[in-house]
């Protein structure tokens, strides 16, 4: 009786060993899946701060002005020029 | 057993004898004692080793020996935390960190690299190989080659395969909008540490907290796990600022051009809302370009708005008249006789460019008359005139947290001596900063209370502080109109569509203890003056065009300010839209 008690014991033992192999590797692989997205999530957020950047250089006040008036043709507005509305109280 | 005394001298005796083959006389031998207690002690000795070097291991040593054993496998990785966004009030970048590498070298290593591997790295790095070979040649080892090199450079520079030469992350700063944004934003250095303006003032916020993880990595150099928590990096936080990079342009190109045309030594110009006292704009000139300060020069980098203080000249008149007219000495309507445009306090003697007559109060402030403002400040104690400078913020320290901003000086008032006190009147004798003086400006704008400045973005409207009464107020804002008006000192101040109220200030500089020849051009003003929205104050040092009064070389500049930036405000005009009359002859103040 206790020789089979023993027995499937062993046979547990060893079912539940493998186990904790099997979980070990898991959480390893997906620890270097989770690394792998932080990672990019990293390299995503330099890349918006750079095109961030970008869109501030071209968008200069200086470099609009200056392609508005060369390549446009455009003239700054004045009030002379300019029809005001006003809203009409409600 | 028996024992055997007396040993015989030989075997064949022995035998001879009869004695019996089971006693052999080796076993008969008698050891010495001393040589099996020392074999005892031996083993003793060597166990004794073993314990001491396994205490050595186990209890002594542990801390060292797992340090070793762990530097095999784990690793500490360094968690750069990047410094914060500097935005505008809109949200456009001001300044921001990209990732870049430094580049290191062990100079042993790299030296036998063969040559032309040498010469192609100097290539890349944009150096000649003798600079190269220069840094090398040091016995330390350790020596940066280049610094902040793009990623893309780093990269080809690694491929070339020399051994000793490695790679370091750090951050550089970009500052898209160049000249205009330079004395606001101010730079860092390669360090990312602050240097001038907000990255200084503000380098504790910005700053992040550089993080760190302890990791297992396998023989491939993957992380396995984490060895214990993770020390997140703080990133710096951003900052959202005051200032409306539409409007800095605005002001940061008229004033160039201001002080190009009129051949000035410098100049500063400086915006704000008088409704939130957030400072939408100060620019200088000369300015630079923090992105690349070869040649930087301290003229270029001073930030003359908030560090240099001048002599105000008549831009000081209207404390002087709200102080008349707060305390009831006079009334705008109330009559002085300035004539013969000359006047003799003790020994010296103030006057007029020109001799006016008798003049009213808002006139005195129309045509600027020295000795219409002295005769008014004369009826006062010194101790009212210095509470009301102080109470407007001159003479204190500025209170904003940008860096150099200096506090100008307005003496004690129980030394003033009467002259002392009829020139502070009309604004000399004290020294101020131009931001000191645009707040100061509060008062009128704001009827009469005064809210601290701002360089940061702000959620809720301050409280202020008041310090006259709104009639005052409103009633010096009138006199500050007919200043900037056709029959004024600053016709060129009128803007299209707008009411504008302002008061120019010319002033001698200050060489050496003496005033010399050379001017201060100034105006401040604000508008709408109806329901004033900003506050402008325009300051040009040495001007040597020809002209040198306020009211020609500053008063044009508010001008086209204001126009901007009003419209870029969406402030509705308040006047009728007709053309401006600019006499030909104006009303020259004087100084």
């Amino acid at each position: 009786m206790s020789g089979r008690v023993n027995f499937l014991m062993a046979v547990a033992l060893g079912f539940c060993a493998l186990m904790l192999v099997n979980s070990q590797y898991q959480a390893r692989r997906l620890f270097i899946e989770l690394e792998r997205a932080q990672t990019q999530a990293r390299q995503l957020e330099i890349e918006w701060a750079q095109l961030q950047l970008d869109q501030s250089t071209l968008g200069k006040h200086s470099r609009i002005e200056a392609s508005a008036r060369q390549n446009l043709n455009m003239v700054p507005v004045t009030p002379a020029r300019t029809q005001y509305l006003t809203v009409a109280a409600k | 057993m028996k024992r055997i005394v007396g040993l015989p001298r030989s075997p064949r005796v022995a035998a001879a004898k009869g004695v019996p083959f089971s006693s052999t006389p080796e076993l008969k031998v008698k050891l010495p004692v001393w040589r099996s207690r020392m074999v005892l002690f031996m083993l003793f000795l060597a166990f004794l080793a073993l314990i001491c070097r396994a205490l050595w291991l186990q209890a002594l040593s542990t801390d060292f020996l797992q340090k070793q054993g762990e530097s095999r496998y784990a690793r500490t990785l360094e968690l750069p935390a990047t410094r914060g966004k500097i935005t505008d009030r809109n949200g456009q970048v001001l300044a921001s960190s990209v990732p870049v590498r430094a580049i290191w070298a062990i100079p042993e290593d790299v030296l036998e690299a063969p040559k032309e591997k040498l010469r192609e790295l100097a290539k890349l790095l944009d150096m000649s190989e003798q600079t190269l070979r220069g840094k090398l040649d040091s016995d330390r080892s350790f020596v940066y080659l280049k610094r902040q090199v793009d990623p893309q450079i780093a990269d080809a520079v690694l491929k070339l395969g020399i051994d000793g030469i490695q790679t370091r992350k750090e951050y550089k700063r970009f500052y898209p909008e160049g000249e205009v944004m330079a004395h606001v934003v101010g730079f860092t250095n390669v360090e990312d540490v602050g240097q001038e303006g907000i990255e200084l003032g503000w380098q504790k916020t910005l700053a992040g907290v550089q993080g760190s993880r302890r990791v297992i990595k396998d023989r491939l150099g993957h992380i396995v796990e984490d060895m214990r928590a993770i020390r997140e990096p703080q990133d710096g936080k951003n900052l959202a600022l005051s200032i409306d990079s539409k409007i800095q342009y605005i002001a940061f190109t008229k004033l160039k051009e201001a002080v190009e045309k009129n051949k000035a030594k410098a100049g500063g110009i400086v915006v704000l809302d008088a409704r939130t006292g957030e400072v939408l704009a100060l620019a200088n000139m000369p300015s630079y370009n923090p992105n690349d300060r070869r040649l930087l020069t301290g003229s270029q980098l001073r930030n003359r708005v908030m560090t240099d203080t001048y002599e105000p000249g008549s831009i000081m008149k209207p404390f002087t008249v709200a102080l008349a007219l707060e305390t009831g000495r006079v009334t705008p309507e109330t009559y002085i006789q300035t004539a013969p445009g000359k006047m003799t306090i003790g020994t010296a003697t103030i006057g007029d460019a020109h001799p006016h007559g008798v003049l009213s109060v808002a006139q005195v402030i129309e045509k600027s008359s020295n000795v219409g403002t002295v005769k008014m400040a004369l009826q006062m104690q010194p101790q009212e005139m210095w509470g009301m400078f102080t109470s407007v913020g001159l003479g204190q320290q500025p209170k904003f947290g940008f860096p150099g901003a200096v506090a100008g000086r307005v003496r004690p008032y129980k030394s003033w001596r009467p002259i002392e006190q009829a020139t502070m009147s009309y604004g000399h004798g004290i020294s101020v900063s131009l931001i000191q003086m645009a707040r100061s400006y509060m008062i009128f704008a704001r009827n009469g209370d005064i809210i601290p400045l701002s360089f940061l973005k702000l959620a809720e409207q301050p409280v202020g502080q008041k310090v006259i009464s709104e009639k005052t107020a409103v009633a010096v804002r009138r006199m500050m109109e007919m200043a900037a008006g056709p029959t004024g000192t600053a016709p060129k101040a009128q803007v299209p569509g707008y009411r504008v109220a302002g008061k120019t200030g010319t002033a001698y500089k200050l060489a050496g203890g003496k005033y010399v020849n050379k001017y201060v051009g100034s105006f401040v003003g604000l508008a709408p003056a109806s329901d004033p929205r900003i506050i402008v104050a325009v300051m040009i040092d040495e001007p040597s065009g020809g002209l040198h009064y306020g009211g020609d070389v500053a008063a044009p500049v508010f001008s086209e300010v204001v126009a901007s930036t009003l419209r870029a405000m969406n402030v509705s005009p308040d006047s009728s839209v007709t053309d401006i009359i600019i006499p030909a002859d104006a009303a020259k103040e004087s100084l």
